[in-house]
């Protein structure tokens, strides 16, 4: 109708429909409503022109975790002075080794030709000091991140992920979620569960619970549903309940609550070894890529090392891989037995799970990207147009362009488009990470701009 | 990956913004069939890497007809693909920071007049006005073009790749051409990674690959694949309108429909495609530096993602458009550096002209490949390079 109204242009991407001559009215009205904020003005932009901090040294750990924090000590112990950083603001010391707190390492590249300090380390520490680190080895411990879910009204005020909802609860049982749900029946459920304490009204586990979930949910005397799909957000405006349903075909039920902590999954921080070219693999238990590494910690990237969760180790095994990291950086002797990992094979948990809900109904917005807005009929209709694999449905649909570049959506949009297409999560897509791993500020990277000569050209 | 025939008219290597037209407009002539390969995904090669811009702010003539006929095209582009390519025209903003930059801007303009689009030269204040904050001293001045502007270069991809479709062009993605066969001094087929496949003309879209191509089939051309280095910021509330453009150093910037600023700058680094396309930390502190040097208040922006892709470029700057002299049915739709995007509907109407046999409407002493064979002095350089 509109095409015989007004035949000199329609535009249609995304379903949006309008007339050529009011194309420029609709491009201001679009762009107002693009971007999260305003431009910061010129006094804000100077407060940030720091200087940037640099530092040399023959090893740097990413990442104070439990893995971190070992590696470290293991190196210190040594006799060496490593550089540990972190991006929490508050961590403790290592006795031995010089610290950058609040600190995001955001570009490793691949090792450079020159023997003595192959790595350079980029990042910024709080709020936009550029940093460039130098070194012969690099022990990457980033750890993990809780990952979303897709659920009716996943994008409605209280659905927090297990950080989130650590860091609206300071101490146990206080903070705003005061009837949360737990999503998980793993270890991240059971911390989830430790902080929330009383104000936890059930735990739903896409799969099984494991006893230490079970013990803190009797003690508590919260309901537990494993095996239980989570269809959809009850209440219009914010969370007041979830609709649920029993695996297998079971009965549809409620719970009520005024949040939702999503604690089911962690995925690993694994942007650095992609950009530092490390071999990467699939791990089918959670659903991810990982750096392939030796039970030592050794990757394919001579020189850098990986430990804890991120390098695909179980969290209980977390501290005695950073050792090994460690030790194989040292080339000293390596004891103990070796770390276990989470499996490479197998039927992964949330491939099925997804398999399962998304055969069922479908109420409410399923938002696939909430940094784009992308939902998941998206995804589908981009498969149904013909395009195909995650770089190109990516691009089509904006999916994993956003502020997190990624992270929290395009693990789960493998597993939709291996649905789709009927191929295996790896088959479907290697998912490119580009540099910087988070935002990083221009004027921390500005800072750093003499920091790196030309290449040689040949 | 099969084929659906053993024989095509035509072959069409590539399946950026250039090899997707020139199937495009020889569907629409009914010079079928036609098959367009690529070895990678849709987008995956320039076509998906560039900044957007469009500008017809050139020094060579020939350029400027060239990018105005392909404004107009892009104008119309949602209206005849159907898809939105947000095609903004807020302008070109070029900076002088230069006396020598100042009155190569007034040559520019002086040519751009002359071919009757209404460019401004502008002095320091002007454009002191236009980007309010600029680093004191930063520039002398500049010239502006209103009718330049930005697209978002992946909807004009599917549009042409659907419409391409429609009309009966077999695109086969994931299938890599591995040779040129030639019989009697002529093309006879290509050798794929899906069999061989038999054809009269191929034409060399294969954008920083081009002259890969080329040379595997014997040819010796000048294409150079150079690396080159973008970023895009979080995305904030609009801020600025036109693309902003230095060519002293090559850099640009201009904020998308989505709100990130998207740009680069020149970054040399070692020629050819053998290295891939990494990002290097170099791009991302001299691009900052340059960003927050020339304007302050971009210093709190955080960089989102940076990427990589090549530039195919000639020693003239001008693209490589038609038969080659030395092998028949080897037609060349290549050497855009880049400004490949913005000349890609025009550029492939003659594209499909010289696989027709037609008339093709370029100085062949700028555009032909025949340019090159034993000359060493170009007639025409189009020195207006940026990123
Ligand atoms: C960072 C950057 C910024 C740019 N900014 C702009 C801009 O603002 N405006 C503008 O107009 N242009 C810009 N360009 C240039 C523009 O992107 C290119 O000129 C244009 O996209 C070229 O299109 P194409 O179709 O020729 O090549 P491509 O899009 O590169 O497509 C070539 C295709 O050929 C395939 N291929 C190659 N060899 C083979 C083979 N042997 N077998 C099978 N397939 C093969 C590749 O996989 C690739 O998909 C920019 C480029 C870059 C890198």
């Amino acid at each position: 109708m509109l095409d015989v109204l007004f035949p000199s242009g329609i535009d249609t991407l995304h379903g949006f429909r309008r007339p050529r001559f009011l194309t420029g009215l609709y491009q201001r009205v679009v762009r107002r409503l693009s971007g999260y904020s305003a431009l910061p003005d010129a006094g804000a932009a100077r407060c940030l022109a720091a200087p940037a901090t640099r530092w040399t040294g023959p090893t740097v750990v990413v990442g104070a975790g439990r893995a971190g924090r070992a590696a470290v000590r293991r190196l210190v112990a040594a006799g060496e002075r490593p550089l540990v950083l972190d991006r929490a603001l508050r961590v403790p010391e290592v006795p031995g080794a010089d610290l950058l707190p609040g600190s995001t390492a955001t570009f490793l590249p691949p090792p450079s030709g020159d023997p003595d300090r192959p790595f350079t380390l980029l990042g910024y520490s709080e709020p936009a000091r550029g940093f460039a680190v130098r070194a012969r080895r690099v022990v990457v411990a980033t750890g993990g991140y809780d990952a979303g879910l897709l659920f009716g009204g996943n994008d409605r005020p209280g659905v927090v992920t297990a950080e989130g909802a650590f860091a609206l609860t300071p101490t146990p049982g206080a903070g705003p979620l005061r009837r949360a749900v737990v999503i998980g029946g793993g270890d991240r459920a059971a911390a989830a569960i430790d902080r929330l304490h009383e104000s936890v009204v059930a735990v739903v586990a896409p799969g099984e619970i494991r006893p230490e979930v079970v013990r803190r949910a009797s003690e508590l005397g919260v309901p537990l549903f494993p095996r239980t799909l989570v269809r959809s957000v009850v209440g219009r405006r914010r969370v007041r309940g979830l609709r649920l349903e029993s695996r297998g075909g079971g009965a549809s039920f409620s719970v009520d609550g005024d949040s939702v902590v999503l604690a089911h999954r962690r995925l690993p921080h694994a942007q650095l070894f992609f950009q530092a070219g490390a071999r990467m693999g699939w791990r089918a238990g959670t659903g991810a890529y990982y750096p392939e590494v030796s039970d030592a910690g050794a990757t394919s990237v001579p020189g850098l090392y990986a430990a804890g969760t991120g390098a695909g180790v179980v969290p209980d095994d977390a501290e005695a891989s950073g050792e090994r990291a460690a030790a194989a950086a040292l080339a000293a002797p390596i004891d103990g037995p070796p770390p276990r990992w989470i499996p490479r094979d197998g039927p992964s948990e949330m491939e099925g799970y997804y398999r399962e809900l998304l055969a069922g109904p479908r109420p409410g917005r399923w938002v696939a990207c909430p940094c784009e807005d992308v939902l998941l009929g998206e995804i589908e209709e981009a498969h149904r147009a013909g395009y195909r694999g995650i770089e190109v449905v990516k691009r089509y649909t904006g999916v994993g362009t956003g502020l997190c570049q990624g992270r929290y959506c395009l693990p789960d949009t493998l597993l939709l488009l291996a649905r789709l297409e009927q191929r295996s999560p790896p088959e479907v897509g290697y998912i490119t990470q580009r540099p910087p791993v988070h935002p990083t500020p221009l004027a921390a990277l500005a800072a750093l701009r003499d920091e790196f000569p030309a290449e040689a050209t040949p | 990956m099969t084929l659906a025939r053993s024989e095509y008219r035509t072959i069409v290597v590539g399946a950026g913004i250039v090899g997707l037209f020139t199937a495009y407009h020889l569907a629409r002539a009914g010079a079928g069939p036609i098959l367009v390969v690529d070895r990678g995904f849709l987008s995956n090669g320039g076509s998906g890497r560039n900044g957007g811009g469009v500008r017809q702010q050139w020094e060579t003539r020939s350029t400027i007809r060239l990018a105005r006929e392909a404004v107009a095209d892009y104008r119309r582009f949602s209206s005849e693909f159907g898809y939105n390519i947000w095609f903004r025209q807020g302008g070109y903003l070029f900076l002088a920071d230069s006396p020598t930059e100042l009155a190569r801007l007034a040559r520019v303009h002086a040519v751009v007049r002359a071919e009757g689009l209404p460019s401004e030269l502008l002095d320091a204040d002007a454009v002191g006005a236009r980007l309010d904050g600029l680093a004191p001293g930063a520039v002398l001045g500049g010239s502006y073009l209103r009718s330049d502007g930005t697209l978002y270069p992946f909807p004009a991809v599917w549009g042409v790749y659907e419409a391409a479709r429609r009309l009966g062009v077999e695109v086969a993605l994931g299938v890599d051409c591995r040779g040129v066969t030639v019989r009697d001094g002529r093309v006879a087929g290509v050798a794929t990674s899906a069999g061989t496949v038999a054809t009269g003309t191929l034409v060399n879209a294969a954008g920083g690959w081009s002259g890969d191509l080329s040379r595997s089939a014997g040819l010796d051309v000048p294409n150079v694949a150079s690396r080159h280095e973008i970023l895009a910021t979080e995305p904030t509330k609009p801020f600025l309108d036109p693309m902003v453009v230095r060519a002293s150093d090559g850099l640009y910037f201009s904020q998308t429909m989505r709100g990130e600023l998207v740009g680069g700058l020149t970054v040399p680094h070692p020629p050819g495609t053998a290295r891939g396309v990494p990002s290097s930390p170099r791009f991302l502190t001299a691009m900052a530096g340059a960003l927050v040097g020339l304007w302050p208040r971009l210093g709190a922006l955080g960089v989102l993602r940076a990427w990589t892709g090549f530039y195919d470029d000639t020693p003239d700057g001008l693209p490589i458009v038609g038969a080659d002299p030395r092998l028949a049915g080897f037609v060349h739709a290549n050497g855009f550096g880049g400004h490949g995007f913005m000349l890609a509907p025009a550029a492939t109407r003659r594209v499909a002209a010289a696989v027709l046999g037609e008339r093709v409407d370029l100085d062949p002493a700028e555009f032909s490949p025949g340019r090159f064979v034993g000359r060493t002095t170009p007639t025409t350089v189009e020195r207006l390079q940026l990123g």
